[in-house]
């Protein structure tokens, strides 16, 4: 009796721990084995020089000779320059969602088709790409039709402009998933506050600008760091498809630079050191979103 | 107001109906610049490269220089069953473990959790070397075990934070039952949990399914090349260059199919997942 | 069957939170003991340390005399009726019942023929296919109560059952579940927050505030002797009238007073309290249930004298009458409800609330349909002075024997 009084936590509470332990372990194992220990000797790697036989040590030092790399910066900024898409792959789709919510006949089949590009793989959108921007693609024959532009320039060709195009095909296939996003976010709003609006008198564009927008906010956020994560680690293989990096570096972000560095050099210390960068750049966008999905959940974990 | 139509001003009804028209204008507009490369790609796939090159003339020279360059069906194939296995793990290790951070909680699980979720942010580029090194040693890149362990690897965080979110709104009460019923933890998961997240199951496995047979940088890296996934084998076959565009337009196609097809039957549950994901 | 007993147990949660108190109660073989307090009382804690849903920090639980603190819930032999009913969503209503059955090995003859049994006990055969989600409210409270009963447990434990019905199908479940405890006979502890449902359940009535035990008691004597001020205003409705009041000599023995009103204590009072002797001269606080207050025209009293003083005459035996303004009347048909003001402070709660804060009181009185007292006139109201209840104002605690 003494003891059944002096124990604090049941055999159930035990039990529970058990089960919870057991059930929890398969995933952290997974997790921890194939992505956590390898951050641990992606750390380690970025301080040596290895060409994948022989590894030597430089230590931190690594890092300093690569922030004085022009190369190095040169990617950067690609990746900086990716950014000015953000704003169109998040505005395009707001639009898109605000008019698909005004539930016109057929909304939901052109829902449907808008978010179509959501399940085609970034290879096969390249390979479209391609053709698209090439000297006789799509884009050309578009122009020339309405007799614009000097013909038969391939976008592909000259740095900027292989950049534009990659940026306008990356904010095309954005525009299904975040679309998504804000006619959930829509469908959330309390449709008697618009009608309070309109019986306020308010016009269709201040409705959006003053009453639906800034409830919007979480879910505006949400999809900004989704377009950020896309924009600096998902666009591999739309730059293996349609450019290969290039022209130059022209085309080059942090994570094909990786791939680059990594496995078409043989350099494994330095692409593992170029993965730590984008992983503390991530991290940093990280943190935001972890902001984010936190306040949702009540009682924090 | 009703009782007189007549007396209301013409004016509001007819912008009404511009307006109306107006935005079916521009959602076809929309729909046609979302649609436009699908219908290329399919016009094209059906030309030889000589019709390509007119734009006149349709016929299936590019289909069987796809199918003289690329293995299709077994990289088809290959791609299925890379999915299958790597979405059995994922649905085996998320479902227990979401289970146990949302109902089994011991101490330091909140932690525990917080941690498989944030390695959501761990992008493949920044561990790749490692991970490739490391499987390559294990001498898991000569066959699927390699991609398969990464695929699952990246899916867990996510699913595992959807399956968390889904059993944190089953009742507390309902596992109480079924304990005061007379199971242990473990088959009140197996046995009134799991049944009741088939919605949350179906979602991952679309989720994880379109996510892993669009990859190209796990199926290149981490599949031997007589493995290759199909979305890996076009875009090296896109590389090499050697190959005419209708047969790409072809293998872009084909490829596309199976992702589009579960697509459309299982819409509702990608924006689920979208939303789960969100944390609502 | 089987006894439960609870000694000294209490419950403290991680964060501190102290849900239950030094708790001790007896449920007898077969009875109903009704669990009843104001929410966040820790009726449901208690409930769920007796399941062994939750541990217990301190004391002992036994069933039919056998410490079970270290028992697991199923080997525990109880069964519960959640509030929620947790009915598993995914299977039949067939299968909800036998679930618990089927994982206990038993026999499928002997599951099909106890899950018939209580589907007839309950009604519930044309449902048997059905999902929980394919019932009406009631219907899934009867699938509960079934998944309870075919266990054959040695207790059943219910958490606000009738919480999720409809008003007038709570009055029906209530019948239905009474009759049900009673020719089962298993031994059932009942948590409600409904003090209406506690008394016409239980065979005792256990009344909990603040995790702690106030009285445990058959629904009658909790009403006609509450042991302190919680008790006292928890149960009846409209509860009882709880005013701040001085117990002063008078001519023909003590007075309780109150603002300007006065009231003689009579003689069998007096017997029936002889720990009143000690407050003459003291504060104490005094109750009155509405229905002892009546109108003094239905009631052919004497006229009051002006300050509201006993009748020089003397009037009848327990009796006094108090002049009040009237300030609502509420016609519920059967009866009204004439709620007046006093010129004096109501007691502002339990004891050792330390609210010092006093309002003028409204007093209610549950009068005869008949009376014709109007809202905004001064009423003449009988007090049935037999039928005051008194109380320490400093420990809440009721007056009776010194
Ligand atoms: N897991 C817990 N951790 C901390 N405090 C808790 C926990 N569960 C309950 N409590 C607290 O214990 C007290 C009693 O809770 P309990 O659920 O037993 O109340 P209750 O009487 O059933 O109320 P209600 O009628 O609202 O259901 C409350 O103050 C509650 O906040
Ligand atoms: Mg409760």
């Amino acid at each position: 009796m003494i003891a059944a009084a002096r124990s604090r936590s049941s055999r159930l509470a035990a039990r529970r721990r058990r089960a919870g332990i057991l059930l929890s372990l398969p995933a952290v194992a997974l997790v921890v084995a194939l992505l956590g220990v390898p951050i641990g000797q992606a750390v380690y790697y970025s301080m040596t020089i290895w060409n994948g036989i022989t590894a030597t040590w430089v230590g931190p030092s690594a890092y300093a000779s690569t922030f004085t790399d022009p190369i190095f910066w040169r990617v950067l900024e690609n990746n900086a320059l990716l950014l000015l898409a953000v704003p169109f792959a998040i505005g395009i789709p707001l639009v898109i969602a605000a008019l698909l919510n005004e539930h016109v006949r057929g909304w939901r089949f052109f829902r449907s088709v808008y978010f179509l590009p959501t399940a085609i793989s970034w290879v096969v959108i390249g390979m479209f790409a391609l053709r698209f921007f090439s000297a006789t693609g799509v884009l050309n024959q578009v122009l020339a039709h309405f007799g614009l532009g000097p013909s038969a320039t391939d976008m592909l060709a000259g740095e900027t402009s292989a950049l534009a195009a990659l940026a306008i095909t990356f904010v095309w296939s954005m525009i299904g998933t975040n679309t998504m996003i804000f006619l959930t976010g829509m469908a959330t709003l309390d449709p008697t506050l618009i009608e309070a609006a309109r019986v306020d008198g308010l016009s269709r564009w201040q409705i959006f600008f003053r009453v639906q927008l800034p409830l919007l906010t979480r879910f505006v956020q949400f999809a900004f760091v989704i377009t950020v994560i896309s924009a600096f680690s998902a666009l591999f293989s739309l730059i293996f498809v349609m450019t290969g990096g290039g022209p130059g570096f022209g085309t080059t972000t942090l994570e094909f630079f990786v791939y680059q560095t990594g496995f078409q050099q043989v350099q494994f210390g330095t692409g593992a050191l170029y993965g730590i960068i984008l992983f503390v750049i991530m991290a940093l966008v990280g943190l935001v979103q972890l902001r984010l999905i936190r306040p949702s959940d009540g009682e924090g974990w | 107001m009703a009782a007189h139509p007549g007396r209301r001003p013409l004016g509001p009804r007819l912008r009404r109906h511009v307006w109306a028209w107006a935005l079916f204008a521009i959602m076809i507009v929309i729909a046609v610049v979302m649609l436009y490369p699908f219908w290329y790609m399919a016009d094209n796939a059906f030309r030889s490269p000589g019709q390509f090159d007119r734009q006149s003339g349709h016929s299936l020279a590019g289909w069987s220089e796809l199918f003289a360059n690329l293995p299709v069906a077994s990289q088809m194939l290959n791609s299925t069953l890379v999915c299958a296995a790597a979405i059995a793990i994922i649905l085996v290790v998320s479902t227990s473990s979401g289970f146990a951070f949302a109902k089994l909680r011991f101490r330091g699980s909140g932690t525990v959790f917080l941690l498989v979720v944030s390695a959501l942010m761990v992008p493949l580029q920044s561990i790749i070397i490692p991970e490739y090194v490391n499987l390559a040693k294990l001498g898991l890149t000569n066959s699927y075990a390699g991609a398969v362990l990464v695929y699952a690897a990246l899916g867990t965080p996510f699913a595992t934070f959807l399956m968390a979110t889904y059993y944190r709104g089953i009742s507390d009460e309902l596992i109480e039952a079924a304990i005061i019923d007379g199971l242990g933890y473990e088959r009140t998961f197996l046995r009134i949990a799991l049944p009741l997240s088939l919605p949350a199951i179906a979602t991952v496995t679309v989720l994880q399914f379109i996510q892993i047979w669009d990859d190209l940088l796990v199926g290149l890296l981490f599949l031997p090349p007589g493995q290759r996934t199909i979305t890996a084998g076009l875009a090296t076959l896109s590389a090499g260059r050697t190959t005419s565009i209708p047969a790409l337009m072809a293998g872009s196609l084909i490829s596309a199919v199976p992702a589009i097809v579960v697509y459309l039957i299982f819409q509702r549950h990608l924006v689920k997942g979208l939303t789960l994901g969100m944390g609502r | 069957m089987s006894r439960i007993e609870l000694d000294s147990v209490t419950k403290r949660f991680p964060d501190g939170t102290t849900a239950v108190r030094a708790l001790d109660l007896r449920v007898g073989d077969g009875e109903l003991l009704v669990l009843v307090g104001p929410s966040g009382c820790g009726k449901t804690t208690a409930l769920r340390m007796i399941a062994g849903l939750e541990a217990v920090t301190s004391g002992t639980i036994s069933i039919d005399g056998v410490v079970v603190n270290d028992v697991e819930p199923r080997h525990r032999d109880i069964a519960m009726v959640f509030q929620s009913y947790a009915l598993y969503p995914h299977l039949s209503v067939y299968e909800n019942m036998a679930f618990s059955l089927r994982y206990r090995g038993a026999r499928k003859s002997e599951i099909q023929a106890r899950v018939a049994e209580a589907a007839r006990i309950l009604e519930l055969e044309p449902y048997l296919r059905r999902k929980p989600r394919e019932l009406s409210g009631g219907q899934r409270q009867r699938v509960a109560m079934g998944r309870a009963i075919v266990r054959q447990p040695r207790a059943f434990l219910m958490d606000e059952p009738l919480s999720n019905l409809d008003a007038k199908l709570r009055v029906q479940m209530r019948a239905e579940i009474a009759q049900l405890q009673r020719s089962l006979g298993t031994t059932t502890v009942y948590v409600t927050h409904d003090q209406t449902e506690a008394m016409t359940l239980g065979t005792r009535v256990a009344v909990l505030s603040g995790g702690v035990l106030q009285q445990v008691a058959p629904p009658t004597e909790l009403y006609r002797r509450p042991a302190n001020l919680f008790v006292a205003g928890f149960i009846g409705s409209p509860p009882m009238n709880l005013i701040d009041a001085r117990l002063e000599r008078g001519d023909g023995g003590p007075l309780v007073v109150f603002g300007p009103h006065r009231l003689r204590v009579p003689p069998s009072v007096l017997a029936g309290h002889s720990g009143l002797d000690r407050y003459l001269g003291e504060p104490v606080v005094v109750g009155i249930r509405p229905e002892h207050l009546a109108d003094a025209a239905l009631a052919g009293a004497p006229p009051a004298g002006p300050a509201g003083g006993p009748a020089p005459g003397g009037p009848a035996a327990g009796e006094s009458v108090i002049e009040l303004p009237i300030s609502l009347r509420e016609e519920l048909g059967s009866e009204v409800h004439l709620h007046a003001t006093i010129g004096a402070a109501a007691h502002a709660g339990a004891a050792g609330d330390g609210d010092d804060v006093r309002s003028l009181a409204t007093i209610v009185a549950r009068a005869d349909p008949r009376s014709r007292i109007a809202e905004g006139t001064i009423a003449r109201l009988v007090v049935d002075a037999a039928e005051l209840h008194f109380f320490d104002p400093a420990t809440g605690a009721s007056i009776r024997d010194g």
